[in-house]
């Protein structure tokens, strides 16, 4: 068997291995070593770059903190956008659903830069969301969005719900309509039905959005370097910086260790709320 | 025929602007990409000049021929890499199965930051740091999952016995593969060559961490474009890579089923 198995596998396998499972332990490694003069790597066992980003008040909540509060606004605010869209998709056919599946995959697609420069475009202090708005009366003067938070989570959402309705779709199509049927039958309003038949059953779907969405926004760069400004330092903004600009790869690797970790703990802290509510309504069925 | 209720309606009107938000930054590219007075809107006329001055912009074809050469080999060795284990993975069942596909997943869970940087990294230490192969090894294994996934899913289609057949008659494995198993699954492989293609060409987190100098990529070109001027030739530019995402993803869509493809 192993045979069989090895000469095709073996090349993709070692492929990985070289340039996937090495680097990321390299970068472990690295984390706890200096850098001299500012220039050169220098072998060691220290937990300086740790101490450097976790001691300093500064990085915590200006890095950290925010990017953990931006990337969950942007995630619940892509929940919600994608959700309807789900929801509304799931019961097209045909031309309509081609078309509507086009426009939701349209982002994933096209590359960001692309996108970005479209937002630009709308985004500009006289531009065309600001003169949209104005004229519709939702304020009235111009307001920043570009080198601003409220760009950067725009563009993030833009991103995510994409993927938020892609994970729903998965789930609300094995949800048969029958079951919605028989709720109805029973007396249950439409709400009903939704709130404790199919609500409940896109819980999977829902999670995996929240996952893939969450990840992306936390370790976002590219967002924030080309649509934010000194007021949207995130935590990947931060790593490109410190790895490319100021070439200190110790403080760079220390904080992917710490982005992969907050990022981990968040996502466990994610999995124990989902399991619970499910569980939840499963005590409550009997 | 019932009335639509109120939650639909409003469903409906909520999904509209949802698609309306998903079009709004494509759309508005393309109008100012083939408007003669720029920015001003609305347009007042229809032309192919900014096209013209960006298709023949030294730095940006320079960029169009490092990302076409980079998405090439790039989605060459993805699939090359992909296709015999998609075939060991469909054809066999064996303890580990699960974990040996969730190892060649794996790019696809680890944050594009860290990969790059990784490799970065990686290549630093080697003594490689500034080079066109960490930047072709960066792109061929971001890309190599989506490849497997659609190999996997069109050899899953394919029927053992035609294989069998040809085995039976004489043919000889290479020979087989050839005629028979490459031939058959022929739409997989097209549409898992033009996604590894269009995911490379597009990419920027990865082409910004790897690009040695004077291999600067498309996108990293026109990011360093409009970081510094912003006209609309770069509308133009930005217009032509819409067009040629689009293109892709009607031939993955007509061939594999585009959905299937990138869900995560």
């Amino acid at each position: 068997m192993i045979r069989r198995l090895l000469p095709p596998l073996a090349p993709a396998l070692v492929a990985l291995l070289i340039f996937v499972a090495l680097p990321m332990f390299w970068v472990l490694r690295t984390s706890f070593n200096e850098l001299a003069d500012g220039a050169y790597v220098v072998e060691a066992m220290t937990l300086d770059n740790y101490a450097r980003f976790l001691g300093d008040p500064w990085y915590l909540v200006n890095t950290l903190w925010f990017s953990i509060r931006i990337a969950l606004v942007a995630t619940a605010i892509s929940v919600i956008c994608g959700y309807p869209v789900a929801l509304y998709i799931v019961k097209t056919t045909g031309l309509q659903r081609n078309i509507l599946m086009a426009l939701v995959m349209a982002p994933l697609l096209i590359g960001l830069v692309t996108l970005v420069y479209g937002w630009i475009v709308i985004f500009r202090g006289g531009g065309l969301l600001n003169s949209l708005m104005i004229a519709l009366h939702v304020y009235d003067r111009p307001v920043r969005y570009m080198w601003d938070i409220k760009g950067v989570v725009i563009l993030l959402v833009y991103i995510g719900a994409p993927y938020v309705v892609l994970s729903l779709l998965d789930s609300l199509e094995r949800i048969s309509p029958y079951l919605v049927e028989a709720a109805r039958n029973v007396g249950a309003s439409r709400w009903t039905a939704f709130w404790k038949v199919v609500f409940p059953m896109t819980m999977p779907g829902l999670y995996a959005g929240l996952v893939i969405v969450f990840s992306l926004n936390f370790s976002a760069f590219a967002v924030p370097l080309m649509i934010g400004d000194s007021n949207t330092q995130m935590i990947g903004l931060i790593i490109y910086r410190e790895a490319l600009l100021n070439n200190d790869l110790p403080f760079a690797s220390a904080l992917s260790v710490i982005m992969v970790a907050v990022n981990a703990l968040i996502l466990v802290g994610m999995a124990a709320f989902f399991g619970r509510i499910i569980l939840n309504r499963l005590e409550a069925k009997r | 025929m019932t009335r639509p209720d109120l939650g639909t309606i409003a469903l409906r009107f909520f999904t509209l602007l949802m698609m309306a938000f998903l079009i709004f930054p494509i759309a508005v590219t393309l109008v100012v990409a083939v408007n003669p007075r720029e920015f001003i809107l609305p347009p007042n006329g229809f032309t192919l000049d900014w096209f013209k001055a960006a298709w023949s912009s030294k730095t940006f074809l320079r960029g169009m021929g490092v990302s076409l050469v980079l998405g090439l080999v790039a989605a060459t060795l993805a699939n090359a890499l992909a296709l015999p284990a998609a075939m060991a993975l469909v054809r066999n069942d064996f303890r580990g199965k699960g974990a040996v596909n969730l190892v060649l997943m794996s790019p696809l869970l680890i944050p594009t930051t860290i990969f790059s940087l990784a490799l970065y990294i990686w290549f630093v230490r080697v003594g490689y740091g500034s080079g066109l192969v960490p930047l072709l090894v960066g792109h061929t294994i971001h890309v190599m999952p989506y490849a497997l996934r659609i190999l996997t899913a069109s050899l899953h289609n394919l029927d053992p016995s035609y294989e069998e057949a040809a085995r039976n008659v004489g043919a000889g494995r290479t020979r087989t593969l050839f005629s028979i198993t490459l031939p058959v699954i022929r739409t997989g492989l097209i549409s898992s060559f033009a996604l590894c293609f269009i995911l490379s060409w597009n990419d920027f987190p990865i082409s910004v961490f790897l690009a040695p100098p004077g291999w600067t990529p498309l996108p990293v070109e026109l990011f360093s474009y409009i970081k510094f001027q912003y006209d609309a030739v770069a509308a133009a530019l930005a217009g032509s890579l819409i067009l040629l995402s689009a293109l892709a993803m009607v031939i993955i869509d007509r061939l594999a089923g585009l959905r299937r493809v990138l869900r995560s």
